[in-house]
């Protein structure tokens, strides 16, 4: 194990505007032969960050501030144009970045499990074994041999939870997912990530409720447009984001 | 890529089959009846063309045109596998090249299937087997090998330019037309253009892995086996380097 989880150096990434022309060859060949540059967008501007084992970071920031996309490349999905992101490869890490933890939507939700089970490196006997417990959690006993697709998005998430829940994290990545799903679920979700979190995981999470976050983070992070204005203690950090309004001016 | 990204490439190959044959009405048989319509029609109208008895260009034909059909599969398949993954690639850290393989490895047990049962039926047509089709699996080998690279290369393609796939489609079409499996290459005079364009073009030596042991009852020429490994070895190292290239990029393209 090493001594940090994550170790980010100088991190930026930028996305290209124009996407969906930029996505034909036409378009291609007709900006190359114009030497047209391709606008971007820098979606994080020379971050650096540490994670220590058993930190609970939060990170705040407006929409489009980077917390997602910081997110992203913490759970390695992202690979950054320019910096360096080093990650402990001994942990297991778990994103839960959007619904679903790699869902395929016209599998069962048992078929699913089995799926992100495999792409978490655990056996399919052990995600078997656990299966009725991953489906009891979730309260979607009718259903989990139908597509996912066909789900509600509440349950999508249930299941999605469950079994993110279920493969003992040693790492949780969390982004604004709880939202989703009716008010008994969620209590039940966030008492076994309080559970989690007692036990010592790791743990990040991404949302724009400062008193959620104050209440599980043992750490906040802010980013403005990319850049991390500020690294602290919750109730600091928290308290100089609102009376900035979450703007930070150099 | 590691143990777990092969775990899961099993794994998702496996639920792909199924779901694949979950709601069809006709199921595996229809990997017999493809081929075998297929066979049938084009059998009628190109053993005249050849100058063969019906029975024979049949197996002509099929030892040539099921590995191919597998071939345009896998590399038809394999274009959009990584684009159709963003349900993956965006939520956790998977490996790109689990997407197309998942597909190749769909695409040869069908093959496989196919095959089996095409030549069962072939059995009753042909007067004598002999020994050389015990090479056939070997002979798999390098067809598996090409559609895979060629198919890594498409899939890195397609994800960058979304316009590419009408540019497979045509070039799958042209080698098809010009490469021995619908006609002998023994139609063409020795020296002329047509020979000389098939001594260059790598399929015939793919093709002739299939014809010379299942329809001429001989061994693949030392040639034939040289140029078909060259040509898998060549597009199995363009197709992982490119998607090596890409994959930090293919977020920002899904």
């Amino acid at each position: 194990m090493h001594a940090r989880v994550f170790d980010l150096q100088d991190v930026s990434v930028s996305f290209r505007r124009n996407a969906i022309e930029a996505r034909s060859l036409k378009y291609a060949l007709a900006s190359w032969l114009r030497g047209q540059p391709r606008p971007a967008f820098a979606a994080l501007s020379g971050v650096s960050l540490s994670i220590a084992p058993g930190e609970r970071l939060g990170i705040i920031g407006r929409n489009g501030a980077g917390k997602s996309t910081l997110l992203r490349v913490l759970a390695r999905v992202i690979t950054p144009q320019r910096g360096r992101v080093a990650v402990d490869p001994a942990r297991r890490i778990v994103p839960l970045l959007e619904l679903g933890v790699g869902f395929h939507p016209d599998l069962s939700g048992a078929e699913n499990c089995r799926l992100a089970g495999a792409l978490l490196g655990l056996p399919r006997a052990r995600v078997d074994a656990r299966l009725d417990g991953i489906v009891r959690f979730a309260g979607i006993d009718g259903f989990v041999h139908e597509p996912v697709k066909h789900l509600s998005s509440g349950m999508y998430a249930r299941l999605a939870f469950a079994l993110a829940f279920d493969v003992e994290p040693d790492v949780l990545l969390v982004d604004e997912v709880f939202g989703v799903g009716d008010e008994f679920f969620m209590e039940k979700c966030l008492a076994r990530v309080d559970a989690l979190v007692a036990g010592g995981i790791t743990s990040v999470f991404v949302s724009h409720n400062l008193d959620f976050l104050g209440t599980r983070c043992s750490r906040f992070v802010w980013l403005d447009r990319g850049r991390l204005v500020m690294d602290g203690d919750p109730a600091t950090v928290a308290r100089a984001y609102r009376e900035r309004r979450g703007v930070f001016e150099d | 890529m590691d143990h777990t990204s092969i775990r899961f490439t099993w794994t998702y190959a496996i639920s792909q089959l199924r779901l694949k044959y979950r709601f069809t009405a006709l199921g595996v048989v229809w990997n017999l009846l493809e081929p075998l319509l297929y066979l049938g029609v084009l059998s009628v109208v190109f053993s005249y063309v050849n100058r063969m008895t019906l029975s024979d260009y049949a197996v002509f034909l099929f030892s040539a045109l099921v590995p191919w059909r597998y071939f345009e599969k896998v590399v038809s398949g394999c274009t959009d596998a990584i684009v159709q993954g963003d349900w993956l690639l965006k939520q956790v850290p998977a490996s790109p090249f689990s997407l197309p393989l998942a597909r190749w490895i769909v695409a040869s047990a069908e093959f496989g299937f196919s095959f089996a049962a095409v030549a069962l039926v072939l059995a009753l047509v042909k007067d004598r087997w002999t020994v050389h089709v015990l090479v056939v699996p070997l002979a798999a080998v390098p067809w598996a090998m090409t559609a895979l690279g060629v198919g890594l290369c498409c899939a890195t393609l397609f994800t960058f330019f979304r316009d590419v796939r009408p540019l497979v489609q045509i070039g799958l079409m042209l080698a098809f037309f010009s490469a021995p499996i619908l006609f002998t290459p023994h139609l063409f005079d020795q020296g002329s253009v047509q020979a000389r364009l098939l001594a260059w073009h790598p399929l015939t030596y793919l093709a002739a892995l299939f014809q010379k042991p299942i329809h001429d009852g001989a061994w693949p020429a030392p040639i034939d086996w040289t140029v078909a490994f060259a040509a898998a070895a060549a597009s199995m190292a363009l197709g992982v380097a490119s998607v090596r290239w890409a994959r930090p990029r293919f977020y920002f393209y899904l």
